[in-house]
């Protein structure tokens, strides 16, 4: 074995000194030389959005053809032929170039000019490269020798710590030496659970000498449930997850199981392709479980608007705009909501393409309606069983019908919309939502597929003592009758009419009618003799077709019992993604400058051709769309994704701008890390996260003291070359969540509808909506932050204070603050209050002085050191005969009513638990070490 | 102490790029922020250290320092306030013709709605001639102090994205509002209170809600802070029961003590920062529910507005706001809510619940404007008054109902909004409708064009004033807006 290293090492020696002599090639790099002076100097007025004199540089093809002047501003090849070089140098003030600004330095016109000469190519951005394996940077041929039989001299730790140490090496910066036990367990156990570790931990940790106790650790922390709460925690944020529908209502939705579904995902270890696969496109993977569904709520946490006349194909459309753009920022990491009004002004993706994209989006049910329609109906499970087992039923004798009836049952769709309606007499839609037809009134539905449908479902609310006779006819006023039905609720509930209190209140009855050829357009008439001319006859919430029933099954209970499915009660639901079927199938056209109002042509579906070019599949629905997505031709998922991983670790990622990895996104600060990090993320570690973020915590560049020094501070100020630990101040998440932990009071139940802790009065008052805040029984007011309520209009005041945003739409990462806000937040929230006073409640016989030791110890795994044990006895002391000296202010203190009996060591309790609001506002408990 | 803290400021001089915001800012007002921003930390140590709230100033010096917004949401009716129109007095219960309904939409007007008159008086008033009914008796009496954009149009017409438009320049969710761009850009006179109040009648929310007043992609620093008449004026300012103010200083003064020892161990620049914030927090204790008191007002002032101490009032919230500017806060926004007056009830008609509102809300409108002028602020204080759209000329007719009262929906294309105080030339009326107010004829100006000129008032270039947010330059007026010249001084 010996002899093995030694000729490995004398090998790779070998090879390491003939690499020096190799040369490097010097011809004018695009990206790093030429792109920052376009984008500096030119691109605004000859890019995307303005082409002044017809003369733009985003595209090549673009560049070289002919300017308003008749001819190419560039000439490959010949700088001195190119106005575009020429007008460099000019001193015409309406000649030279750039226009009404100063002139490029003799070196920037020297490099473009060289540029033009040797051919003028473009060089792609290099988030659009595709990902190849950088080389490591070993310091020294050794270091990689050993590395390759697994073992690691000096500093380094892993292929990231040479990464890093390269770059340190290149700024004459250095590094940290492994942080103290203590500090290093805190930082990992924030990091990879959100929580602080328990004094039990803490102990164990510090014990253990065995050589992989901090790998041990890793591994432990990794399986913890509280893993997955953790990055659910972050996955909130890109997925902009709230409880409630946006704008002015804000009204309540349920849709917590897909924050469920996300924890649950985490936990599993789910590989990223298929978590984003999930969530885009579920609904089109081939039989979708439930949680598959569930998982395409990420694009249901849109906006949806309830206000009073309200236009819902222009709140629909808003919602797919989002949608295309979340999916961009937070999965790709570029800026794609500029191309919705014009070509990329920077990057080379055109106005049309944006529309080519958004038409994946465009197919599905959703319209902005106030039931949020298309959900998924969580049946319980004696019910589900029925479902799925007329479902396969289905499936195995009519395999091409089994999509359209696990529509109709488990979802009730398509239905068909009030908004669909048109050619109003006296008829109107009610708050621009629900149809209401006066005596005699009549609308018409336009070109409605019906395809020899013979079965509808009207969902209705009729206030009048006798049923409305409602007229349905083919073509016109005059035409042919197809039905004549009774909306009625005067009749006792039968079979086949449900009253009320299903699927949002609404009536229904299923009606048979003849079977009808192609689209047709059908004219409902509606009149009621006992209602007065300004009186509704019915209200109608929407109605659908449901598919033919098989031939063979005509004169079995099937169609019984499907109806009787349809009328079941669900437990709850959660809206999902469901793409339209064929007959209403939506095309989607360009948008003259970004308004849906202004609709220019149809567009096909297509990935921009910047990618396209490079993916040899077709990519035709949302399904491929993930697949490429998760594709080796992607450039940017894993990128992204692990830029991201990066920021939650480290405070700031390796490109600042994790929104966007284009062009105007911020330089990396180590490009060829990131691109390693996303090599290994893809192939190594097959998108699984447990076993990349394992990789990163165990890089010395994580483990190391997160101490600032002289040289740090004045080279490296905000510590992006890593010459120290990462000290980031905690979310608001894990500040109330450790507060809890340390009181004791944190409660570990998952997952569930979202809880109401304690919040001051007066938060919700928004108009217009009857919501309120009814704080959670039980253990469910101490639940981590993750589950808490979270209103758009008026979120969770700590959260807001803490820079957590509304979630009203994604948000990439949270721009940390450090105000006054934040301070009386901690101290003075009697959420914080309380969860001091339970610490305080843990410490009853000791002395003050152990108190005050065994509290820091609790908190931050180490001893205290004395004189900030000084400074808190002092504290104690000034504070203890205060309250000894005055009963009221301690009754006030406990909230202690006047017939409560007053416990005789109060007073010191108090002073404990002030102590300990002294020590959970301390920076150290307020950043991770 | 003072050594630590003086070592951090050079230290922080020299830290140009460690906070994101500022440093990532090439040009236009980034590098004027920060300029200021560095030059303050040096030259005045302690209370405004690595503030981004410190005072700065705008590119070019504006007229006007801070703004006062007063919003009455749910939108006033122009047709009895300000714009005069005998023609629709002329045509009222007729008809509306259909070539003002063709291709049109309303919130709630179906089929052909009748016309309905001007219920309210009119007369001009002052050395201007304005036109201002008899719902506005002081407003009337001070007509050449103000000037009136009487052409305003937006194109959102409900309520909550309207409000967006208006405070936000978007009608989507997502964009900083007006008062975070001016506190990002101006940062706060005084460190002990915010730079952005928002104060809400009887603490009712527009529709909006806070994205009305939120920081969208800006620091949230920048967002405003919503002092409420109820309650605590801010979250979380008051110590918890049982604490007093001497018990909440030593356990101030105890953290940063160790704090200080914290900042020895790891050296960490945030760490002084918080020092300060620290310390800060508690001053607000005490400035806050200082500034918050209007019971110390003497009488004639109360007498001036109509505030009674303890009611949760437009007339105590515009006391406020005079108090709040006086202390250097730079942006303090009202919400009035009640005025939709639709006609679905009495107190929604334009003959009896509009003049009920304006009853509320005149006194003290033209007391603020008043006050500011008799302390000197007037001039450096642009008062904004309007809603987030207008009325239509027809009378509302729900569901093709004719409904028991008279009430106007909601109309995108004319409604009035009238501006004092600094930066504005008093007495101007631009803008002009047709014969029944319908639309805009002369002097259209959209709510960008607005927003362009508010900023003009404080300093700054609309087009120039940018954040780069998800690869391009944002600013407050997306891609539209003119600085309506006229008007201004």
């Amino acid at each position: 074995m010996k002899n093995l290293i030694t000729i490995t090492i004398l090998g790779l020696a070998g090879f390491f000194v003939g690499k020096q002599f190799w040369e490097k090639e010097s011809r004018i790099d695009y990206n790093t030389q030429v792109k920052p002076i376009l984008n500096k100097n030119c691109i605004s007025c000859h890019g995307g959005v303005k082409k002044q004199g017809g003369f733009s540089l985003l595209f090549r093809e673009e560049a070289l053809g002919k300017t308003k002047f008749n001819a190419a501003a560039i000439v490959p090849g010949h700088p001195e032929k190119s106005s575009f070089i020429q007008r460099l140098s000019l001193q015409d003030p309406e000649e030279k170039m750039p226009y009404k600004r100063p002139p490029l330095s003799q070196n920037e016109i020297d490099i473009l000019s060289q540029w033009v000469k040797e051919g003028a190519e473009w060089g792609e951005h290099w988030a659009y490269q595709p990902l190849k394996k950088p080389q490591v940077p070993y310091s020294s041929w050794w270091k990689q020798a050993l590395s390759w039989v697994g073992l690691q001299a000096g500093w380094e730790e892993n292929e990231i710590d040479h990464f890093v140490a390269s770059k340190q090496a290149e700024m004459g910066l250095g590094h940290q030496a492994k942080a103290e036990k203590a500090d290093l367990l805190r930082r990992l156990s924030l990091d990879l659970t959100g929580l602080s570790p328990t004094e039990a931990e803490y102990r164990a940790f510090e014990t253990d000498d065995s050589k992989d106790a901090y790998e041990k650790k890793v591994d432990e922390l990794l399986k913890s449930p509280r893993f997955g709460e953790k990055w659910a925690s972050m996955w909130m944020d890109l997925a902009r997850y709230a409880d409630t529908k946006g704008y002015e209502k804000d009204d309540k939705r349920s849709i917590w199981r897909y924050r469920d579904y996300v924890i649950e995902s985490f936990n599993q270890n789910k590989t990223y392709d298929q978590f984003i696969t999930e969530q885009l496109a579920g609904d089109l993977l081939p039989n979708p479980k439930e949680s598959q569904y569930i998982a395409t709520a990420f694009h249901r946490n849109t906006a949806n608007n309830d206000e009073g006349g309200t236009e819902d194909e222009e709140f629909r459309v808003a919602a797919i705009l989002d949608r295309v753009n979340t999916t961009w920022e937070t999965l790709q990491g570029t800026s794609f909501s500029c191309v919705q009004c014009h070509s990329h002004p920077y990057d080379p993706i055109r106005h049309e393409e944006y529309y080519q994209y958004m038409a994946y989006f465009n197919n599905t049910r959703d319209e902005d309606v106030p039931d949020e329609s298309p959900y998924y109906r969580h049946f319980k499970s004696s019910d589900q069983k029925r479902v799925d087992s007329l479902l396969h039923f289905i499936k195995n004798k009519y395999p091409k019908e089994h999509q359209t009836w696990k529509q109709t049952i488990q979802f009730v769709e398509p239905k068909i919309h009030p908004h669909w309606a048109d050619e109003f007499i006296n008829a109107a839609l009610q708050d621009n939502k629900y149809l209401a037809v006066r005596p005699g009134g009549s609308v018409r539905f336009k070109a409605v597929p019906m395809n020899e449908k013979t079965e509808m479902l009207i969902a209705y609310k009729n206030n009048n003592d006798a049923p409305t006779q409602l007229v349905i006819r083919q073509g016109s006023l005059q035409g042919k009758i197809i039905t004549q039905i009774k909306l009625d609720t005067t009749l006792s509930e039968k079979e086949g009419l449900k009253k009320g209190n299903w699927a949002h209140g609404w009536t229904y009855a299923f009606y048979t009618i003849p079977a009808l050829e192609g689209k047709q357009d059908l004219y409902w008439t509606f009149n009621n003799k006992t209602c007065k001319p300004d009186q509704n006859t019915a209200v109608i919430g929407y109605w659908m077709l449901l598919p033919k029933t098989p031939e063979a099954l005509k004169n079995t209970s099937f169609l019984n019992l499907a109806k009787q499915l349809i009328s079941t009660q669900p437990e709850g639901t959660t809206p999902v993604l469901l793409e339209n079927p064929n007959e209403y199938k939506r095309n989607t056209p360009v948008f003259e400058r970004g308004s849906w109002l202004v609709p220019g042509k149809y567009v096909e579906r297509s990935i921009p051709n910047l990618f396209a070019k490079k993916y040899p599949k077709p990519v035709r629905n949302r399904l491929e769309l993930a697949q490429w997505m998760s594709s080796p031709q992607n450039p940017l998922t894993a990128r992204v994704a692990v830029n991201r991983f990066w920021e939650q670790l480290f405070g700031t990622g390796l490109v600042e701008t994790l929104e966007d990895l284009g062009s105007q996104g911020l330089t990396p600060s180590h490009q060829e890390l990131l691109d390693f990090l996303a090599y290994q993320f893809q192939f190594t570690y097959q998108y699984k996260p447990k076993e990349f973020l394992k990789y990163m915590v165990m890089s010395a560049t994580y483990q190391q003291s997160s101490e600032f020094t002289q040289e740090s501070k004045e080279k490296d100020p905000s510590n992006r070359y890593l010459s120290h630990g990462p000290r980031i101040r905690l979310s608001p998440e894990q500040l109330r969540d450790q507060a809890l932990l340390w009181s004791g009071l944190l409660s570990t139940k998952i997952g569930g509808p979202s809880v109401m802790p304690e919040q001051p009065e007066g938060i919700w008052n928004a108009p217009y909506s009857g919501m309120k805040w009814t704080k959670s029984d039980g253990e469910d007011q101490w639940r981590r932050s993750l589950y808490t309520y979270w209103r758009r209009s008026s979120p969770y005041p700590t959260q807001v204070t803490f820079d957590a945003g509304t979630r009203d739409i994604c948000l990439s990462r949270r721009i940390r603050t450090n105000t006054p806000m934040q301070a009386l937040n901690a101290l003075n929230d009697p959420v914080f209050m309380e969860c001091a006073l339970f610490f305080a409640r843990k410490f009853p016989q000791e002395k003050e002085e152990i108190f005050i030791e065994k509290a820091f110890y609790q908190l931050f795994g180490k001893e205290i050191s004395s004189s900030k044990k000084k400074h808190l006895m002092r504290f104690y002391q000034q504070v203890l005969p205060m309250y000894q000296k005055d009963m009221m202010k301690c009754r006030e203190f406990l909230h202690l009513c006047p017939d409560n009996s007053m416990p005789k060591e109060a007073p010191s309790l108090i002073a404990r638990a002030l102590v300990s609001n002294v020590l959970f506002n301390l920076d150290e408990s307020i950043n991770k070490p | 102490m003072d050594k630590i803290i003086q070592e951090a400021i050079q230290r922080e001089a020299q830290l140009a790029t460690r906070r994101h915001f500022l440093s990532s800012l090439g040009t236009g007002l980034g590098s004027l922020a920060l300029g200021s921003f560095l030059t303050n930390c040096s030259s005045d140590a302690g209370t405004s250290f690595a503030s981004p709230l410190a005072a700065k100033s705008s590119p070019k010096l504006g007229k006007a320092k801070s703004v006062i917004f007063l919003h009455m949401a749910g939108a006033p009716s122009q047709l009895e306030l300000f714009d005069y129109k005998p023609s629709l007095a002329k045509f009222d219960g007729k008809e509306c013709p259909p070539e003002l309904l063709a291709g049109k939409k309303f919130a709630f007007i179906r089929g052909v709605p009748n016309l309905l008159g001007p219920k309210a008086h009119f007369e001009q008033r002052g050395q201007a001639g304005h036109w201002i009914s008899d719902y506005l008796p002081h407003l009337a009496s001070q007509a050449d102090r103000v000037s009136f954009l009487k052409g305003m149009h937006t194109d959102q017409f409900n309520h909550a994205p309207a409000q967006l438009l208006m405070h936000t320049g978007s009608a989507r969710l997502g964009r900083p509002s007006m008062g975070s761009w001016v506190s990002y850009g101006l940062g706060s006179e005084n460190q002990n209170l915010p730079g952005f109040v928002v104060l809400a009648s009887g603490g009712k929310n527009p529709d909006a809600g806070k994205s009305a007043w939120g920081s969208g992609f800006l620091p949230s620093i920048y967002q405003g802070v919503q002092c409420r008449s109820e309650g605590e004026p801010i979250l979380f300012i008051q110590n918890p029961s049982g604490v007093n103010s001497d018990i909440r200083k030593a356990s101030i003064e105890t953290i940063n003590q160790i704090n200080q020892e914290t900042y020895q161990e790891f050296g960490d620049p945030e760490t002084v920062a918080r020092i300060a914030q620290y310390e800060m927090a508690y001053k607000m204790q005490s400035s806050v529910p200082e500034v918050m008191d209007i019971k110390k007002e003497p009488a004639y002032i109360h007498e001036m507005y109509g505030t009674e101490p303890g009611k949760e009032s437009f007339a105590n919230n515009c006391l406020l706001a005079r108090k709040l500017v006086e202390q250097g806060v730079r942006f303090v926004q009202l919400f009035d809510w009640g005025w939709d007056t639709h006609g679905t009830g009495l107190d929604g008609s334009v003959d009896y619940g509009l003049h009920q509102k304006c009853r509320q809300i005149d006194k003290a409108s033209t007391a603020l404007l008043l006050d500011l002028e008799q302390r000197g602020l007037l001039d450096e204080t642009l008062v904004v008054w309007g809603g987030e759209f207008g009325r239509t000329p027809m009378q509302e007719n729900r569901e093709g109902k004719k409904l028991a009262y008279f009430g106007r929906d909601h109309h995108t294309e004319a409604f009035t909004m009238w501006l004092a105080g600094g930066g504005i030339k008093p007495g101007v009326s631009y803008g002009e409708t047709d014969d029944l107010g319908y639309s805009t004829i002369s002097g259209k100006t959209s709510v960008y064009d607005l927003q362009a000129t508010i900023l003009q008032c404080l300093g700054f270039n609309h087009e120039e004033f940018t954040y780069p947010f998800q690869g391009r330059n944002f600013r407050l007026t997306d891609v539209f807006g003119k600085v309506i010249d006229p008007i201004l001084a």
